[in-house]
């Protein structure tokens, strides 16, 4: 696990270019210049993104030269989706309990 | 899908009415949602939720039309013995659909509130916790 709050997973992967930038960097590692070439957006946008991703722990960078060099970091994501899992496992336990419940009434 | 949302439909063997009752008396609440649920069943009212692990969790109505729909919103923390955390105020949505005498209950659950995800667009009508 990682300390890192789900929210800020799912708040991250809220907008579809963010997703496309951490597809493009799980295929490898980039720097803000190589993914923009690959994206209808500025360097300077995709710096932005990469921001956001990396305050929700998805991606780590690597100083490299002049650029910073960024890595996903799928951790977070698992949490997330761990998240969800528990919280869907949740609620088929209880609409299955109001199931019953409603049941033995009839 | 919103990646941040949970969605749950099932068939359940009675009216919307007697459904809506089950959403909405604390004493019913309880018999199934896995908490002891107070509840104050009008628009802005409150309800409580304590969990057997020791977690109390508060919400409020902001949706409350009988038989229809239900959505609860949580605060924005969660009570423990040793204090309160804060946690995202997501919310629960109840909708409810008659199906002869039965009823097709919808449930998605958010992790947090759509004014989060809104603050980057701009201000938006806050939701005041008095």
């Amino acid at each position: 696990m990682t300390d890192k709050p789900v929210d800020a997973v799912f708040s991250a992967l809220s907008d579809p270019t963010r997703r496309s930038v951490m597809r493009l960097l799980s295929e490898g590692d980039a720097n803000a210049t190589e993914i923009a070439e690959q994206l209808p957006i500025s360097r300077q946008a995709v710096t932005k993104h990469l921001s956001a991703l990396s305050e929700a722990g998805l991606v780590t960078a690597e100083r490299d030269g002049r650029e910073k060099r960024y890595h996903f970091t799928p951790a977070p994501f698992r949490d997330a989706m761990s998240w969800m899992a528990d919280v869907g496992a949740g609620w088929d336990s209880r609409l299955n309990a109001l199931q019953n419940l409603l049941q033995d009434r009839t | 899908m919103d990646p941040q949302t949970v969605e749950r439909q099932i068939e359940l063997p009675a009216p919307p009415g007697t459904v809506w009752q089950a959403l909405t008396r604390g004493e019913e609440l309880s018999a199934w949602f896995g908490a002891r649920v107070e509840l104050d069943p009008r628009p802005g009212g409150t309800a409580t939720f304590r969990f057997s692990d020791g977690r109390q969790r508060d919400a409020r109505v902001e949706v409350f039309d009988p038989q229809r729909q239900l959505l609860l919103r949580w605060l924005p923390f969660e009570r423990r013995v040793d204090g309160a955390t804060a946690v995202p105020a997501g919310h629960m949505r109840f909708v409810l659909e008659p199906r002869g005498d039965h009823t097709l209950l919808a449930v998605t659950e958010t992790l947090f509130s759509e004014e989060r995800v809104m603050t980057s667009a701009g201000p938006r009508r806050g939701h005041r916790y008095d």
